[in-house]
């Protein structure tokens, strides 16, 4: 313990230093370190210009300078690359390789954007009558008085099974932020039905199914803590979504998330897919202040795509958080990745930004408590507050089947849960969303039961704060152990019990 | 089925907009009882209420898309005093003036113009840019003669990569895919070009006609064009242009989506090509999908509402078949009805039987404009032939009733397209979908290949297959 306790101490001052040296220097160490020489330039508009080899100058003297620019340019580059095109230029000459530039141009001037020619945006029907139908409020003058909190509806007051309405970690419901104040509420759980990521698709069942199934609430044994007996929990419904549209929907996600935070509750965003990661942040830090909240983001993605035609979609929230200032890269610890993306030069741009980050790759080198530590260890020093935005897809498909976007080779539930308990437990927790769960995948609902069961971590995670439970890794004494070791002596023997004779089947059952 | 209740429940746009349409046409698609009135204890409450306040809680149909009754919302009013009373009717005013648009709404959704991919998923490579040259025409992928396995296309058929492919091969039927993902119920059609690619069930003959179209026509499958799952906007015009493209070279295109959606563009493509007029509209659904008014400009709701209402079809050379659950609204299909469509509910199924119903379609579509676009949502079919639907409705057609309606439209009409639509694989566990949606085409491709050989007869049943006589 004590080594362990060290080490935890020289990781944690070494994260500081890290930080405190800024991005260009961690990431030039880093890069040092491995032996990988990456530019350190923002490449994220940069095209790289190409260079007409010597021996087909004179050739391609005869070309207007503007084609010879644009070629040069390296725009051409994204449809026919110049190795190929060198090749192919020293078999051509005439008429012939003026076409052949001619064709290049051509669709290379029809891929980018045109004004005049293309739309800069899609337009809406501005003339239907029901054109925010799709997120109006029910009026509450259309319910029964009554007063303002979270609503009862338990038929019976003693036994089991709640209402019989399904609700997040059989919370109550709660249907206006005057609700969640008067209610004092702690956390609330909302769900984000937006169903617009590109793998499989249906999350949009995400938030119903994690209701409608078992595993969030009640004790945690790993805290003994019951998160529905030290907080008081409501869920919150659902945020409206036009799921046609995932620019339109994150508006309204950031204004649901700002107004719950405003009530001093934390939201818990269920998903819906990771796209709600930009609304959520932006929402949250409306309330707390730009800068003032770190992120963990779980992941088998590293969701910073850029470049695309859509300014938001579940591949791109990463970057818009950091871009528009909502939270700066240094603050972000990225854990799990092992997808296909990030190249070489986005695990560049993911370092000149300062972003942390943890891949499979990391926990294949050094093992799981090791990477753990350090996240733990980050995220405590980034910022005030922290945000978990938890993608099901870090972890192994193994656990979590029924995701839109699956990578095999992920975390086990023993290694997510405690990191998700410790989290909660040990940091000041913004918000979290938990998000890409898509029920029609699920046959088994082992994903919906590992996923409620990730979200009640969290939820111990919180309840261990307010009881004080915030120490390093801390683990219940009572359920970790078979009884405290007495200091000096050695334990005593097992207790002698005679084999018992060949058992009749009714005693078999009662000693169960 | 609570799933599905819930799509519609997001759709509660597309309610409010039915019964927008239906107020206009004094059609109360939920009409209170005749003669209802407010008890004339609430006279004094609703005496404060404005001339406006009255009218409204006076409208039924306005009133509906608040779950609200004349009857129900007596109760309430008999509950609270005139204040509140007024109150109460002013707070649902509030929300039909909320849901219009608004200036600082956002009336189009921005796009990031310096992307440097902004079009690129819809360039066409030129052939010059190809590494190496060949000939036009298509090709087969299959490396033996009986191939049962290998690469798979759709029927099994040589791949055509451009129009000049189509046209080498004079190239019949086209098939072609178009993984377009937005239904607005369970969403993965985007999976069902790859899935009818590899199951079975397109290919050979069948015994009701004993022709194998894969040997009389010339097939090919012509791959998938290009769509952004973000928008169906910005996918619908690349659709129209090529499968306008695509019928231009004389091939019949044979569609397989993608959403309901898509009969929009794929239904344009074609009239663009062949002209306005020209064109008829057999749709086998069980949704209309002609919803009075959206918030968006596509979605499959409205798709077949756009083709009425740009005149792209007209309403008299429109067939629907199989309309059933909750979409199909009598303001819906009055509307319908007065634009000269022609509708068959499965009401009338139950009244009057298929026989009879499936003449009477016949007869509509061979007396409508001579070229004749099947558009065929799996919806139509019951969830017990076709689970793995998007927007599955229970108490549909059989694949009895369906095969051969699908044939003899085939065979006794000139098809100009087709389009197979919705099938959704992931709900879809034993592939039975997926094998109907197979045999459904291969039914319209057998009916084409009937034609092509001259056997037209209505009804025709090749005399082999119906036994020795005795």
């Amino acid at each position: 313990m004590g080594d362990d306790g060290d080490m935890a101490l020289r990781k944690k001052a070494l994260a500081a230093v890290l930080l405190a040296s800024g991005a260009m220097l961690l990431a030039g160490v880093a890069a040092q370190s491995q032996g990988v020489p990456i530019s350190g330039r923002d490449f994220t508009n940069a095209i790289e210009p190409v260079t007409i080899p010597d021996d087909l100058k004179a050739k391609l003297s005869v070309l207007p300078k503007d084609k010879l620019e644009l070629i040069t340019s390296g725009r051409t580059s994204r449809y026919v690359r110049p190795e190929r095109m060198f090749t192919k230029l020293r078999t051509l000459s005439g008429p012939q390789l003026t076409a052949y530039i001619d064709a290049i141009i051509s669709v290379t001037e029809a891929g980018e954007y045109k004004a005049g020619r293309d739309k800069p945006s899609i337009a809406l029907n501005t003339k239907s009558p029901t054109f925010n139908a799709w997120k109006v409020q029910r009026p509450q003058t259309m319910n029964p008085k009554r007063e303002d909190g979270p609503l009862e509806l338990g038929k019976y007051i003693g036994g089991f099974g709640g209402s019989g309405i399904p609700t997040f970690a059989n919370a109550p419901p709660a249907l206006t932020y005057a609700d969640l104040k008067a209610g004092k509420v702690d956390v609330a759980i909302v769900g984000a039905p937006l169903d617009m990521g590109s793998g499989w698709r249906d999350a949009v069942h995400g938030p119903v199914l994690l209701r409608a199934t078992g595993g969030a609430g009640g004790n945690d044994m790993y805290s003994m803590v019951n998160p529905n007996a030290e907080l008081k929990i409501v869920d919150f419904g659902d945020i409206a979504m036009d799921n046609l549209s995932t620019e339109r929907s994150v508006h309204h996600v950031r204004e649901v998330v700002r107004e719950i935070a405003k009530t001093g509750a934390i939201p818990i965003v269920i998903g819906g897919d990771h796209s709600l990661e930009y609304p959520n942040l932006a929402g949250i830090t409306d309330v707390h202040g730009k800068g003032n909240v770190g992120v963990v983001h779980f992941d088998s993605h590293y969701d910073a795509g850029r470049d695309r035609v859509h300014l938001i979609d579940h591949g791109q929230p990463v970057y818009r958080v950091i871009s528009e200032g909502h939270v700066p890269g240094k603050n972000y610890v990225q854990v799990g990745l092992r997808a296909r993306g990030p190249d070489a030069k986005t695990f560049q741009w993911m370092r000149d930004q300062g972003m942390r980050y943890h891949t499979m790759v990391d926990v294949e080198r050094r093992g799981w408590d090791a990477v753990m530590k350090d996240a733990v260890a980050e995220a405590k020093v980034s910022a005030k507050k922290l945000w978990i935005s938890f993608d099901i897809d870090v972890l192994d498909p193994a656990f979590m089947p029924a995701t839109g976007t699956p990578v095999p080779g992920g975390l086990t539930m023993r290694e997510a849960q405690p990191i998700m308990r410790r989290l909660c437990a040990e940091n000041d927790i913004a918000g979290i969303d938990i998000v890409e769960y898509a029920p029609y995948l699920d046959t088994s609902y082992k994903t919906a039961l590992n996923t409620n069961f990730l979200l009640n971590a969290c939820l111990s995670g919180i309840a261990m704060r307010k009881k004080g439970l915030t120490q390093e890794h801390y683990l219940s004494p009572i359920s970790s152990m078979d009884r405290p070791a007495p200091a000096a002596s050695p334990p005593p023997p097992p207790p002698k019990t005679p084999l018992p004779k060949a058992a009749a089947p009714v005693a078999k059952g009662a000693r169960r | 089925m609570s799933a599905l209740s819930r799509h519609m429940g997001r759709r509660v746009g597309a309610r409010l907009a039915v019964c927008a349409a239906a107020l206009m046409l004094g059609l109360g698609a939920q009409a209170a009882p005749k003669g209802f009135e407010y008890p004339a204890s609430l006279s004094a409450k609703l005496s404060g209420l404005t001339p406006a306040e009255r009218a409204f809680i006076d409208d039924p149909v306005k009133l509906e898309t608040f779950g609200l009754t004349p009857e129900r919302l007596s109760l309430e009013f008999e509950k609270r005093d005139a204040a509140e009373v007024k109150a109460y009717v002013a707070s649902l005013l509030t929300v039909v003036e909320e849901s219009k648009f608004h200036d600082g709404d956002m009336g189009e959704l921005p796009l990031n113009t310096e992307a440097s991919s902004f079009n690129s998923g819809t360039v066409l490579r030129p052939a010059i840019l190809d590494e190496r040259t060949r000939d036009p025409g298509p090709i087969s992928l299959q490396r033996y003669l009986h191939q049962r396995t290998g690469i798979p296309t759709f029927a099994n058929a040589p791949v055509a990569v451009r129009k000049e492919d189509l046209v080498a091969g004079k190239v019949e039927v086209a098939f072609v895919g178009i993984p377009l993902d937005m239904s607005s119920g369970y969403r993965d059609a985007k999976h069902a070009p790859t899935t009818l690619r590899i199951t079975d069930g397109l290919v050979g003959s069948d015994v009701d006609a004993q022709v194998d179209p894969t040997l009389v026509l010339r097939i090919a499958d012509y791959g998938n064009i290009s769509i952004d799952n973000m928008s169906i906007e910005r996918t619908q015009g690349h659709v129209r242009f090529m499968i306008g493209d695509m019928a231009s070279t004389g091939a019949v295109p044979f569609i397989v989506g993608g959403d309901r959606a898509l009969t929009y563009p794929d239904v344009a493509g074609v009239v663009d090509t062949l002209g306005k007029g020209k064109v008829a509209l057999v749709s086998f659904s069980a949704h209309p999908d002609a919803i009075a008014d959206f918030d968006h400009e596509l979605v499959d709701s409205i798709a077949v509402g756009r083709l009425l209402t740009e005149g792209l079809i007209e309403g008299k050379n429109l067939v629907q078949i199989g309309l059933r659950g909750p979409q199909a609204k009598a303001a819906d299909l009055q509307r319908l009805a007065s634009q000269g469509v022609r509708y068959h509910t499965m009401a009338e199924v139950e009244k009057s039987g298929w026989e009879p119903v499936m003449a009477k379609a016949l007869k509509e579509v061979t007396g409508s404009a001579e070229g004749v676009f099947i558009s065929f949502d799996m919806s139509v079919l019951d969830p017990g032939d076709a689970p793995g639907v998007g927007r599955p409705a229970p108490g549909g057609l059989t694949m009895r009733e369906a095969t051969p309606l699908v044939r003899r439209l085939c065979a006794e009409t000139k098809i100009v397209g087709f389009e197979m639509l919705d099938v959704a694989p992931i709900m879809d566990p034993t592939y039975k979908t997926a094998m109907n949606a197979n045999r459904i085409m291969n039914a319209c491709l057998a009916g084409i290949a009937l034609r092509k050989e001259g056997l037209t007869k209505p009804g025709y049943l090749a005399p082999v297959s119906l036994g020795a006589k005795r």
